[in-house]
């Protein structure tokens, strides 16, 4: 029995082995030895966020060639570098991301009803989309705190998930677990593209602005003293604070919900003030940029749209080029503008910052003269943004328009920022109620001139900024509203005056549509200069080809370059535009805008080749965000802009007429915010300042 | 030797099997129906863990690693029939009762789990303390839950009447429900405990140790529980 | 008839895991989701019939004859630790999709006391040798179903409010119990 014992053992364990011996041999499989090693860099957590069942699939896949050596969306630079190592082959640039919540309701939203059922979001939201009114927010039963594999999320007291950044490895399984979609998987290059949609939370200012900048973020970055945070905000969505915080008339303070209760919270004013914050402690905060893609951008024109577009492209990883035609960068923002609305060198500071991000630029090269589209792409540039603007004004299109005398706005503009002269006792009469118009006005009136303005509007139906028409008024300008020209007069080939008519609108209450001649009105006042500002258009002529046929179609509503609303792309598919050249006269936000918009289209053309729609884009207000009542309970004076004196304003050219404020003034502006979200607000903002004599409590009808 | 003496404590309270240290499940519920059968199956777990920790330490340096588990399989085996072959002899009683169980003692994860965690990596001496510890918190802990279950469910302990008159034994806990049952609401005393303990400590209280994973018999094959070791 | 009652008996009356106690192990560490159940569930059905089919010539054509019958235990793990080696190397050559499936809980079923114990069963119980893989087939399902069931469970109550010190491992032992309970039932049936 012992021997048997030992015998079969022996044959058993001897046949065994054998058999494994040899079929370890035959079945062997092929095996890539670099799957083994590969799988040892990557992380080991199996969280499929690379789209891989697990990290070996995915080291399969690396070693197979269908993946990349950035594979890996959790490992850092490093796993990449290792595997690239093993490979053999190069690493290219990984963008970090991270999980963010969009949501900043939290508790404030308004209960539908009282859940109380399983402590899941997912579950919650099973029931008519949560127990918050608001569709979009949080719903804060941390489902994303329980799925994260990295402990990187956490509640906070409102009951929203903060994102600890330096443990996500942007994974992505909360965003896949979030049934709202209140937290999202973000990057450099996503923050910076978004487009507004309907399914983020959006304040009404948010949705209002045109470059969708996050007011409620940076004024609340403001009240934390976070002034550089607040910078970064801002210059998510326009590179250009400085400038806009100066010359904006900020459509969102129109539609601000404080408005309901008392007056829209100061928006532009704070935005200088975080901008001004930067240039006066002269230190630029640095901005990141991905590293160079090697995809080359041309972009025509270096006014706010080719600007903001180089700046979102460099940001982005691309290596965009600003062609101008004339010898400085900065459009009509730098000698067009008049210096005490929009000082050069707050411009100079304002160009230098994005073109020390790494923008190159030729100046002195005019499109179509000097390069064309041909030139561009055979110098290797994947893409090209036109943004020439709109610098043609049409003549006034009565007799004598051409006479001596007779000037442009825009070149009167031009010769007054370089040279500046004495006007004293020279009449001078404007047509038009544009800005444009009005800085017209405003210059000569400083130089002493004596300014009348043919506006053909009443005052508050003008598309100038409505602060700057106050400034007009109180420099002395004789603005006269409702009046039109009808003809020049010329004496000895000069004019010598303007014969003009009174206008009337169909419905003077309600003051709609164009105002028509009244017959038998007709009135004359004598001038020694005419200038022209009803209008800015687009030239086309600009945009022909060899044989002088136009390039691109006219848009026939805004007379401008036609090319597809959301992706700025014209029927040539690398070539986008943007600016007043599609727009038509516009306002400079806009323009920040659609370079910002171009910024994206061009992006996804040069990575991907074609430019996706983004889904459900936001283009009207929302309208479930217009609040009809609101419950606020501190009424907060607004921020007054202390302004230059006027016996100055008349003495000195160079002064800007509106200052700057203290932190301690702004910082109780931006407690007037109400932090909105879609639907919900603070309604208790200002609490902290109820010691101070303007700030009241407001009486609510039928509150005692 | 304060080493020893550590090796040899832990597996009695800080790493105690199976409350502490999830790993052979299936002794743990299948015999502990009474005080007894816990107290023999842990004997003979505490017997077999002790010498092929002893063995397997001792021949580690000539064991290749490529084919490592087969060896310390082959090693347990060999000493479970050894232990089946005793209690044949011996207690012949036990060994019917215990059944299918003692078999199974080698693919108990224990045995492969200390072999592979601390045996092929240390001397001969720490490994049987370690065995040892392990092995008699193991059984330690089947006696305890067999004592516990035989009380509630049969009113007795190692077979002697509990005296309490009024006490209606509830049959159920002595059937595979209770099993699973009553090792449920003692892992989550040990919770409790450990967490007032480390409350009163000032610390933070931890999971207990490898509680994702602990329970899956393929510690000694997995890459999570290797790298954790 | 005989067949079927022992095909239902050994997947609910007899359950392995909740019945039987075998491969409570896997039971706990494999039920965090029903997807790595369902699939740990299949390759311990695969495994099984592979391991009777292997030890039950064995024993009767080896072990029995020559009267070494004590040596089952360390034969049997041989074979089964062997075998399931071989299933390992073999699916990744020949079938390589069904590797890629199973293949990541293959070796974890080496130490499956379920499978082991199966194979111990059938000749404890003395069964002819087609009656001996039915058994072994309906036992493998009766595992799957006990896993799927389980998993399905705990993965819903992973989100329930389960105080702090139940979470994990004793809130699952005790849904087990309870399924336990459940499955006791059966018993009733059979008699």
């Amino acid at each position: 029995m012992v021997a048997s014992s030992i015998l079969v053992l022996f044959l058993l364990g001897l046949t065994a082995a054998a058999i494994l011996a040899v079929a370890s041999r035959l079945l062997h499989v092929a095996e890539d030895p670099r799957v083994a090693r590969v799988e040892a860099c990557l992380p080991g957590a199996n969280c499929g966020g690379c789209g891989y069942p697990g990290c070996s699939a995915a080291a399969a896949a690396v070693v197979d060639g269908t993946a990349p050596a950035e594979v890996c969306i959790v490992g850092n630079i490093e796993t990449s570098q290792r595997i690239a190592a093993i490979m053999g082959a190069e690493v290219h640039f990984k963008e970090p991301r991270v999980a963010t919540n969009i949501c900043s309701g939290g508790d404030r939203a308004n209960l539908i009803f009282d859940y109380k059922g399983v402590e899941d979001c997912r579950a919650e939201a099973l029931l008519y989309g949560g127990e918050k009114s608001c569709g979009i927010g949080c719903i804060g039963l941390g489902t994303c705190v329980k799925v994260c594999p990295f402990n990187a999320l956490r509640l906070s007291e409102a009951g929203v998930p903060v994102v600890d950044w330096n443990a996500c490895r942007s994974c992505g399984k909360c965003a896949e677990a979030c049934p709202t979609g209140a937290i999202r998987i973000s990057s450099v290059t996503s923050v910076l593209l978004h487009l507004n949609q309907t399914d983020d939370c959006l304040a009404p200012c948010m949705q209002k602005c045109p470059a969708q900048i996050n007011v409620r973020r940076y004024i609340q970055q403001i009240k934390q003293k976070d002034l550089r945070g607040a910078l970064l905000t801002i210059k998510e969505h326009n590179p250009l604070p400085l400038i806009a915080g100066r010359i904006c008339p900020a459509p969102c303070e129109n539609i601000c919900r404080r408005k309901i209760v008392d007056e829209g919270v100061a928006i532009h004013t704070l935005q200088r003030f975080v901008a001004d914050w930067e240039m006066q402690s002269g230190i630029r905060v640095p901005l990141y940029c991905n590293p160079p893609s090697g995809h080359k951008v041309a972009i025509i024109g270096g006014g706010p749209t080719g600007l903001s577009c180089a700046y979102f492209l460099r940001r982005v990883g691309h290596e965009p080029t600003i062609f101008e035609r004339r010898e400085h960068i900065g459009g009509m923002m730098r000698g067009v503008i008049p210096e005490y609305r929009l000082p050069k060198k707050v411009v100079d500071w304002e160009v230098q910052t994005i073109l020390n991000l790494g923008v190159e630029t030729r100046t002195g090269v005019a499109f179509g003269r000097d390069v064309t589209l041909k030139d561009l792409e055979r110098e290797g540039f994947e893409a090209v943004l036109i943004a020439t603007g709109a610098w043609k004004v049409p003549p006034l299109g009565i007799e004598n328009d051409d006479a001596e005398g007779v000037v442009d706005a825009i070149s009167f503009l031009e010769r007054f920022g370089r040279e500046g002269p004495d006007m004293s006792g020279v009449r001078v009469v404007v047509v038009g109620g544009s800005n444009t118009a009005i800085d017209v006005a405003r210059s000569a009136r400083r130089q002493n001139a004596l300014v009348t303005v043919l506006v053909p509007a009443i005052q508050r139906k003008m598309t100038a900024n409505k602060d700057e028409v106050e400034r007009a008024l109180e420099i002395g300008a004789d603005l006269r509203f409702l009046t039109a020209p009808l003809a020049l007069h010329v004496e000895n080939g000069a004019v010598s005056g303007v014969t003009y008519c009174d206008l009337a609108y169909d419905d003077p209450g309600k003051a709609a549509g164009e105002p028509k001649p009244v017959s038998g009105t007709k009135a004359f006042i004598e001038a020694d200069l005419v200038v022209a500002a009803s209008d800015r258009v687009v030239d086309h002529s600009l945009f022909t080809d060899a044989d002088g046929n136009p390039l691109f179609k006219r848009d026939k509503k805004t007379g401008g370059v036609s090319a597809n609303p959301t992706t700025l792309q014209t029927d040539i598919p690398n070539v986008f535009v943007g600016g007043e050249v599609h727009t038509g006269r516009n306002i400079l936000i806009q323009a920040v805008a659609d370079g910002r918009r171009a910024a994206r289209a061009i992006h996804f053309h040069v990575t991907r080749g074609a430019v996706p729609e983004p889904d459900n884009q936001q283009v009207q207000v929302i309208p479930e965000t217009i609040l009809k009542n609101m419950h606020v309970t501190y009424t907060i004076p607004r921020v007054q802009v202390p302004l230059t004196p006027l016996e100055e304003r008349r003495i000195s050219f160079k002064e800007e007429v509106a200052c700057s404020i203290s932190y301690d003034v702004a910082r109780k502006e931006a407690s007037r915010c109400l932090r909105c979200g879609l639907t919900c607000y603070d309604a208790d903002a200002g609490a902290e300042y109820t010691q101070d004599d303007d700030v009241r409590p407001i009486d609510r009808p039928g509150s005692e | 030797m304060p080493s020893v003496i550590k090796e040899f404590t832990k597996g009695l309270w800080d790493e105690l099997p199976p409350f502490r240290v999830v790993l052979g499940l299936c002794p743990t519920l299948a015999v502990t129906s009474t005080a007894e059968n816990g107290l023999g199956m842990g004997a003979a777990v505490l017997f077999v863990l002790t010498l092929s920790n002893a063995i397997i330490s001792a021949l580690r340096k000539i064991i290749p690693g490529k084919v490592r588990i087969a060896c310390f399989i082959v090693i347990a085996a060999s000493l479970v029939v050894a232990v089946e072959l005793l209690m044949q002899a011996y207690t012949y009683s036990l060994y019917q009762r215990l059944g299918i169980f003692v078999p199974l003692i080698v693919v108990n994860c224990i045995i492969l789990g200390r072999a592979e965690a601390f045996a092929s990596r240390n001397g001969v001496i720490p490994s049987i303390a370690d065995g040892l510890g392990m092995g008699l918190g193991f059984t330690m802990s089947l006696t305890f839950l067999g004592a516990l279950r035989e009380t509630l469910g049969n009113g007795t302990v190692f077979g002697i009447p509990v005296p309490w008159e009024a006490f209606r034994p509830a049959h159920l806990m002595v059937m595979a429900p209770g099993a699973f049952i009553c090792l449920g609401l003692i892992l989550a005393g040990m919770n409790a405990f450990n967490r007032h303990m480390s409350r009163r400590k000032g610390e933070i209280p931890t999971e207990p140790k490898n509680a994702a994973c602990a329970s899956c018999a393929a510690c000694n094959l997995c890459a999570t529980a290797r790298k954790e070791n | 008839m005989e067949y079927l009652m022992l095909f239902i008996s050994a997947i609910f009356i007899n359950n392995i895991v909740l019945v039987q106690y075998l491969g409570t192990c896997p039971f706990m560490g494999t039920s965090k989701s029903t997807d790595v159940a369902i699939g740990m569930g299949a390759a311990v059905i695969f495994v099984m019939l592979m391991a009777v089919a292997f030890t039950w010539p064995l024993q009767h054509y080896v072990l029995t004859p020559y009267g070494i019958g004590y040596l089952q235990t360390i034969v049997f793990i041989l074979v089964i630790a062997s075998l399931v080696q071989f299933v390992e190397l073999f699916l990744k050559k020949v079938i390589p999709p069904l590797h890629a499936s199973l293949g990541l809980f293959l070796p974890l079923i080496t130490t499956n006391c379920a499978v082991m114990g199966v194979a111990i069963m059938v000749q404890r119980g003395e069964y002819p040798f087609f009656k001996a893989l039915l058994f072994s087939l309906a036992t493998g399902l009766g595992f799957l179903i006990a896993l799927v069931i389980i998993s399905s469970i705990r993965e819903r109550l992973d989100i329930s409010p389960v105080p702090a010190v139940f979470r994990g491992i004793p809130v699952a032992l005790i849904t087990a119990g309870v399924m336990s309970l459940v499955f006791l039932a059966f018993q009733g049936m059979a008699a």
